[in-house]
């Protein structure tokens, strides 16, 4: 039998095993398939040649001596002869570094304790545990990383998780609140004239078209475009970056393009959850005070509002981001020398951002209006 | 002799402040180079120049063949950097980040590359036991630990080291010295070393050069200890630098 690297030969009592070529960091893949062919079905034991080695370095070495501990755990000895004395240094290093195995096989889960359980510690765990899922996932993705395209996807993931995920929550209460405000402001004007079923019409089209969005571009702005900014300025700062590009990476595809596509991702879906909850917050005053009935209420959302105003909304989220995401790392990106002006970076970040969603909104309200949308 | 680095005229000019002035240099095969200088002499610049990061006002560099230029990759598969801070990726464990130069620069499978990264950490001196924890856990000189991992993943041919002992205790920058002579004498690396730290200077270095006059000074130990030049003569000439020396000499380097 012969490959590239290794040559085997049955010979009466022991398989020799003649190692050729370059084994070598390069070259670990091949390394890997052909020492898996080295087998002796009768348990002889196998001899590894190594005189006719051109080069060998620690990951070449390591492949030899992780096959050689697989024959062990199999019943068959091993031996190595021929080393040229630069080779048998690699290899001593490598069987000192032997407890990598017997390290992996210690550890294990500690035991737990079944009656420490109560049922807070059930409840956080069950929280906890869908947290983690979404981080395993990205995870898993990290662990298909080869090349920076699969580092950029699961980057992104991780983006679309920690912009537009974990921001639900407080944006959700922030839109809730507002939609109160404007129910409660319009009924004190409203029921003067009798009107007081427009409630319903200036929330809905308010929240839907504008409030939904603007509230959640701004929250996001503060919340991820200056958390963008600081850790891009440290990264900065710490030579983190540098570290990137003297790897091959380039730092702008690593860092830059999976914040923008994640938050472009994410804002639109954020919009949505604070739609509704501007919505219920506006439902909330109209049957608890205005006595409007709650089928009142959604027949009257339906009437007066359509897919348009909702869609004026949703179409505007993906710009936004894009501003948001592109104002804040490129800010990040600026700071060159000290912690003042990464705090500098930082706010000059989202001082931006929200001032460009807010010029912005006001560029597609004109559009919009002339439209006839 | 064959030249690994080599720096040729290299010119480095801030507003109105030269610092680097038609700078030569060449870097040997198999040696450790220190690199010296009083501050603002551009040590850092040197070697940021070196590695692409840093656009020089003239000159030429070339690393193993490669001419270098500015923010394009060069021998990236080839050179290993540790960084003064460690400038280790904070939102990756350190397992995670001693991976990422192998799953960038092969295909291997993910056993492999796990077990190569854990026998990079081991061979950096640290317990596997750090390997799931975050770059934040971790004292100073495990990080500089961790990032001398990260910068032998790929088995390099040429390793840079940004003032490796600075921040540490002496017990650790002691421990640091004799791991990357170790290191160096079984891996047939060529390193080029910033330190201000005299006993690594004495201890590891085989040859020194002084960034001096816009310029360099290179030079075995003894001759650069030889040479009249007036800030060479301060530098060497302080107690701290004649003890490091008389230690290193009375033979405590092993």
């Amino acid at each position: 039998m012969m490959s590239a690297y290794l040559s085997i030969e049955k010979q009466a009592d022991v398989l020799k095993v003649g190692l050729k070529s370059d084994w070598v960091f390069d070259n670990v893949t091949e390394l890997e398939d052909a020492t898996a062919s080295v087998i002796s079905s009768d348990g002889k034991p196998v001899i590894f040649h190594c005189g006719g080695l051109q080069d060998i370095d620690i990951a070449g070495a390591w492949v030899l001596y992780d096959r050689s501990q697989q024959l062990a755990e199999l019943g068959i000895k091993s031996d190595f002869v021929g080393f040229k004395a630069a080779h048998f240094k690699f290899l001593q290093n490598n069987i000192d570094m032997a407890a990598i195995r017997e390290f992996e096989e210690e550890g294990g889960e500690p035991e737990s304790h079944p009656w420490l359980k109560t049922g807070l510690e059930q409840l956080g765990k069950s929280t906890t545990t869908s947290f983690e899922e979404v981080g395993f996932i990205s995870n898993s993705i990290m662990d298909g990383v080869r090349r920076p395209f699969r580092l950029i996807f699961g980057e992104t993931i991780k983006q679309v998780y920690e912009t537009g995920v974990k921001a639900i929550p407080i944006v959700m209460v922030i839109t809730f609140l507002i939609g109160i405000v404007l129910a409660y402001q319009a009924s004190g004007q409203l029921e003067q004239f009798g009107a007081k079923i427009f409630v319903v019409d200036l929330v809905s089209i308010s929240i839907m078209r504008e409030m939904g969005v603007l509230l959640a571009s701004v929250m996001i702005a503060g919340r991820s475009g200056s958390a963008f900014a600081a850790a891009l300025g440290t990264m900065k700062l710490n030579e983190g970056i540098d570290a990137l590009r003297v790897l091959g990476l380039n730092p702008n595809q690593i860092l830059v393009v999976p914040r923008v596509l994640g938050m472009v991702i994410a804002l639109p879906m954020v919009t949505i959850f604070a739609d509704i909850a501007g919505l219920a917050g506006g439902a909330l005053i109209a049957i608890g005070t205005l006595d409007i009935g709650a089928v009142q209420f959604v027949e009257r959302v339906a009437f007066s509002s359509d897919m348009n105003d909702l869609m004026v909304g949703l179409v505007k989220a993906p710009f936004f981001a894009f501003l948001i995401a592109v104002t804040s790392t490129l800010r990040g990106m600026q700071v060159e020398h000290s912690a003042e002006e990464l705090g500098q970076k930082t706010t000059v970040a989202v001082v931006q951002s929200i001032f460009l969603i807010l010029l912005a909104d006001a560029y597609f309200t004109m559009v919009f209006t002339r439209l006839g949308i | 002799m064959e030249i690994v680095i080599s720096v040729t005229d290299l010119v480095n000019r801030f507003g109105n402040q030269l610092v680097h002035d038609k700078l030569s240099l060449d870097v040997r095969r198999d040696e450790i180079l220190g690199l010296v200088g009083g501050s603002g002499t551009g040590k850092s610049v040197l070697m940021r120049s070196i590695l692409g990061l840093q656009k020089p006002t003239g000159g030429t560099i070339t690393v193993l063949g490669q001419e270098i230029e500015y923010l394009k990759p060069g021998p990236n598969r080839h050179w290993g950097v540790l960084f003064q801070g460690g400038a280790l990726l904070s939102g990756l464990t350190v397992q995670e980040n001693v991976e990422l130069p192998i799953a960038l620069h092969s295909d291997m499978p993910l056993e492999t590359r796990h077990e190569l990264a854990s026998l990079k950490l081991l061979m950096a001196g640290l317990s596997l036991s750090v390997a799931d924890k975050y770059p934040s856990e971790l004292s100073g000189g495990m990080r500089k630990r961790v990032s001398l991992a990260r910068a032998l993943a790929l088995e390099p041919k040429i390793l840079f080291l940004d003032e490796p002992t600075a921040g540490l205790d002496p017990i650790a920058a002691t421990e640091f010295d004799k791991l990357i002579t170790y290191l160096h004498d079984n891996l047939n690396l060529t390193s080029l070393m910033i330190t201000h730290d005299m006993d690594t200077l004495f201890g590891t270095c085989d040859r020194i050069a002084v960034l001096v006059d816009r310029g360099a000074i290179v030079g075995t130990v003894d001759e650069i200890l030889e040479s009249d030049h007036p800030w060479i003569k301060s530098y060497f000439g302080v107690p701290r630098s004649q003890r490091a020396n008389w230690a290193s000499r009375s033979g405590r380097r092993d």
